[in-house]
């Protein structure tokens, strides 16, 4: 499978700042992976994501070198009409990103700017509004729903496009653990049943860990790690970038280096407590 | 403090103390908001009393309250206006009527404390999100009220400030304040052992010791809370230990000592 | 402020009156507001006024209608005040204070039967450009948001212990500061965001965008189309030729 999102050398700075905010980025992404991308506050994720979906250098100028390819194709020599079509972006303000005053009407949004015809929009909205569960909405007013409910709107509206890849900027940063748990597990559905790509920005990392196929960290414009997420969460250096490591996995940690447990995977709690009383059994 | 209301909230009686470290927990609409909201009057019940220190929140403004009761907003961008961060620090205390000397003081205090005192003299506008946070927090410390309230404090911020703001807290209970946390976050929650209340649809179901009703699996599901780590760690042992672990070297501990 | 919302803000309605093309309802509230601009004397302005009550039954909105006339009357008193201290005139000064509610009610019966999607195409039929449009349907989407996020900043401000209930018209304006700059940066911040998300779903992609739902006229908009010119000629008629003026 080629790579759908390709990174090289990627370096950018914004017009009034001393500093690369991305400064020579790598990485590539195959198709239908889950990617999480996560980092201190102000590493350059924000620059990063817009490097990917064309904002950067169509909408923000700098200094920029290094290249982007998603699916083939040059970022910086694409148009924006043609990027939208490949890259989606949720923003993380799901109020920010609603215009029209009816939900079915804010996921034609992209569409009608694309000028496809009627008869087609109509099947993609009805699509999307079906994958998400949200049919119900499809009258209703943005300032009538949830925080839950307009995000799924917004997703839908990216989901409308048809994109092969989706970044999500920290998703679950609104959402309570419950309604943040069924989002993720939305992406799953969403990666195996359209074959989407996804990208997402993320601090709650235990939530995805169900769903992530890879971690990248991020700090001072640079990649700070990359791996599975058992090697970033058992390695040392995940906390020190600010990773949020699950308690368990912690435990988990520090059983094993004690020599107490026999290295494994990443455990769940009850997983643990299963391996625990296994080692007592001996 | 005690209070009773309806609609948004449903017969809600409760009473925190000097000293205490409560945690408001639920999903979102649950009414944990809207409680917070009825500590300083910014709502007032409809039926019911909320009396902070002795007074009637339907009596006494949202600012004289708040001279005792510091909540601290979900959104820094709600609040910030000034030129400098020094300006927005005196705010509050300028309002309170403290003395300028003191402002001067007080501002000098709280910068150092959250390390921002860098930042000074510039806008709080270009201020990086959990620079924001830190700073909203930091304004309202710098008054000494009696009663913090945070309304979800770790949104958005990465596990050192997470960190940070957990020895915060723990500093300010031992200095006797009494600190509300309304969060999702139970896994921040859950090393401070503190006393939770659990809210769900404008009720509250449950209210006791962090470590006896986390064990509660049907006020639990019922509320849509999920239940910390460590504690279905600690469940999931044959032999479990009296109370369930608060952190991970306390659990390192007693299993290296029973395996 | 809340009367303001009372009177403008559109609220979904199931009404015959609702269900109507938009660009009817703009034709009624037109001829509202040139009849009413016809009347000369308290006789035909109160068969206007109730003809705009009845209207405002139908639609069912009546009790919105009605607290926007008193609170309109109120302003009016202002107007009553005016004229009569330069004309003396009791019925002239009348008139004219009863002709500001009946404008404003005129107005705000469209306004709070109209759903932004409809302004969106009646503002499209007048062949508006297309970033025009969209500007207004934006801004008029974010109103309630604008207002709910006003009422949380001067929460967190009254938490911090600025007082907006006391104090003279100078301290309460200076205290609005506070208040306003958060909004207003919070407004440039949502640009911002807007922007972001415009681009980022191709938005002026192609020089003619399509439209999921399309407006077409049914025969009974057209009906009360003509049935408001009738009637508005008809009103006009008599209130010139009939009915000669008795006041000017």
């Amino acid at each position: 499978m080629a790579d759908i999102l390709e990174i090289a050398g990627l370096s950018f700075r914004y017009p009034d700042s001393p500093k690369l905010a991305v400064s020579d980025f790598n990485l590539s992404v195959p198709e239908e992976e889950v990617v999480v991308l996560a980092g201190p506050s102000g590493c350059g994720k924000s620059t990063l994501l817009r490097a990917v979906n064309g904002l950067i250098p169509h909408m923000y100028t700098g200094e920029y070198s290094g290249h982007v390819r998603v699916g083939g194709v040059d970022v910086k020599g694409s148009t924006m009409r043609d990027l939208a079509q490949k890259v989606g972006f949720l923003f993380q303000n799901p109020e920010n990103q609603i215009f029209m005053f009816t939900v079915e009407r804010d996921i034609a949004f992209g569409l009608e700017n694309l000028g496809i015809p009627r008869a087609e929009m109509r099947e993609r909205v009805d699509e999307a509004m079906y994958l998400l569960e949200i049919g119900d909405l499809a009258l209703r007013a943005p300032h009538e729903l949830s925080d839950g409910q307009k995000q799924r709107v917004a997703l839908a509206g990216v989901l409308a496009m048809k994109p092969r890849l989706v970044i999500l900027d920290e998703p679950t940063s609104l959402l309570d653990p419950k309604t943040a748990a069924e989002l993720v597990d939305l992406v799953g559905k969403l990666r195996k049943e359209l074959g989407t790509t996804f990208v997402v920005v993320e601090h709650r990392l235990d939530l995805l860990v169900k769903v992530a196929d890879r971690i990248v960290v991020m700090d001072d414009g640079r990649k700070a790690l990359e791996g599975t997420p058992e090697e970033v969460l058992f390695g040392d250096e995940a906390e020190a970038y600010g990773v949020t490591v699950p308690s368990v996995t912690k435990l988990q940690k520090m059983l094993a280096a004690d020599g107490v447990l026999p290295p494994a995977g990443l455990l769940s709690p009850a997983e643990l407590a299963h391996a625990v009383e296994e080692e007592r059994g001996r | 403090m005690h209070q009773n209301g309806v609609k948004a909230l449903d017969g809600v009686s409760l009473k925190i103390g000097p000293a205490e470290t409560v945690a408001i927990v639920g999903e979102n609409g649950a009414g944990k908001t809207t409680l917070v909201k009825h500590v300083t009057g910014l709502l007032k019940p409809a039926t019911g009393v909320v009396t902070v220190d002795g007074k009637d929140t339907r009596t006494t403004s949202t600012a004289q309250l708040s001279r005792r009761v510091g909540v601290a907003f979900q959104n820094p961008d709600h609040q910030l206006f000034s030129e400098s961060v020094e300006e927005e620090m005196s705010f509050a205390l300028r309002n309170f009527g403290f003395a300028p000397e003191l402002v001067e003081q007080r501002v000098r205090w709280g910068l150092e404390l959250f390390g921002l005192e860098e930042y000074r003299k510039s806008s709080p506008l270009v201020l990086s999100g959990g620079e924001k946070k830190r700073l909203t927090l930091a304004c309202i410390l710098a008054w000494d009220p009696e009663v913090v309230i945070l309304d979800e404090p770790t949104v958005g911020q990465d596990s050192i400030q997470k960190e940070k703001l957990a020895g915060t807290i723990r500093m300010l209970t031992s200095s006797g304040k009494t600190v509300v946390v309304v969060s999702h976050d139970i896994e921040f929650l859950w090393p401070m052992q503190p006393r939770v209340v659990v809210m769900k649809a404008g009720k509250v179901l449950g209210d006791g010791p962090a470590a006896q009703l986390m064990q509660n699996k049907e006020i639990l599901d019922s509320a849509r809370v999920a239940q910390p780590q460590l504690v279905e760690f600690s469940e999931r042992l044959n032999k479990r230990p009296d109370v369930p672990f608060a952190d991970p070297l306390e659990a390192r501990r007693w299993v290296e000592e029973t395996v | 402020m809340m009367w303001l919302s009372g009177g403008f803000i559109f609220r979904r309605g199931t009404s015959v009156y609702h269900r109507l093309d938009p660009r009817a309802k703009l034709l009624i509230s037109i001829l509202m507001f040139a009849t009413t601009l016809l009347v000369r004397s308290l006789y035909e302005l109160a068969g206007v006024l109730s003809f705009m009550v009845a209207v405002a039954a139908v639609a069912m909105v009546l009790r919105r209608v009605a607290r926007t006339m008193l609170f309109t009357a109120g302003f009016s008193v202002v107007i009553f005040v005016l004229n009569f201290i330069f004309t003396r005139n009791l019925e002239t000064s009348l008139l004219y204070a009863a002709r500001f509610v009946a404008i404003v009610v005129s107005t705000s019966l469209f306004f709070i039967t109209t759903s932004p999607d409809e302004l969106e195409q009646v503002m499209k039929t007048f062949r508006l450009p297309r970033d025009v449009v969209f500007a207004f349907v934006t801004a008029v989407r974010f109103i309630p948001v604008m207002f709910l996020d006003t009422i949380q900043i001067m929460d967190a401000q009254k938490s911090r212990g600025l007082e907006l209930e006391k104090g003279n018209v100078f301290r309460r304006v200076r205290n609005m500061i506070p208040v306003l700059i958060p909004l207003v940066v919070n407004s440039v911040v949502r640009s911002g965001e807007l922007a972001e998300a415009m681009e980022s779903r191709a938005y002026g992609a192609v020089p003619k965008p399509t439209s999921l739902v399309e407006y077409r006229a049914r025969t009974t908009d057209k009906a009360v189309a003509v049935a408001a010119v009738a009637l508005f000629a008809l009103a006009a008629y008599s209130f010139y030729f009939v009915f000669p003026a008795q006041i000017l």
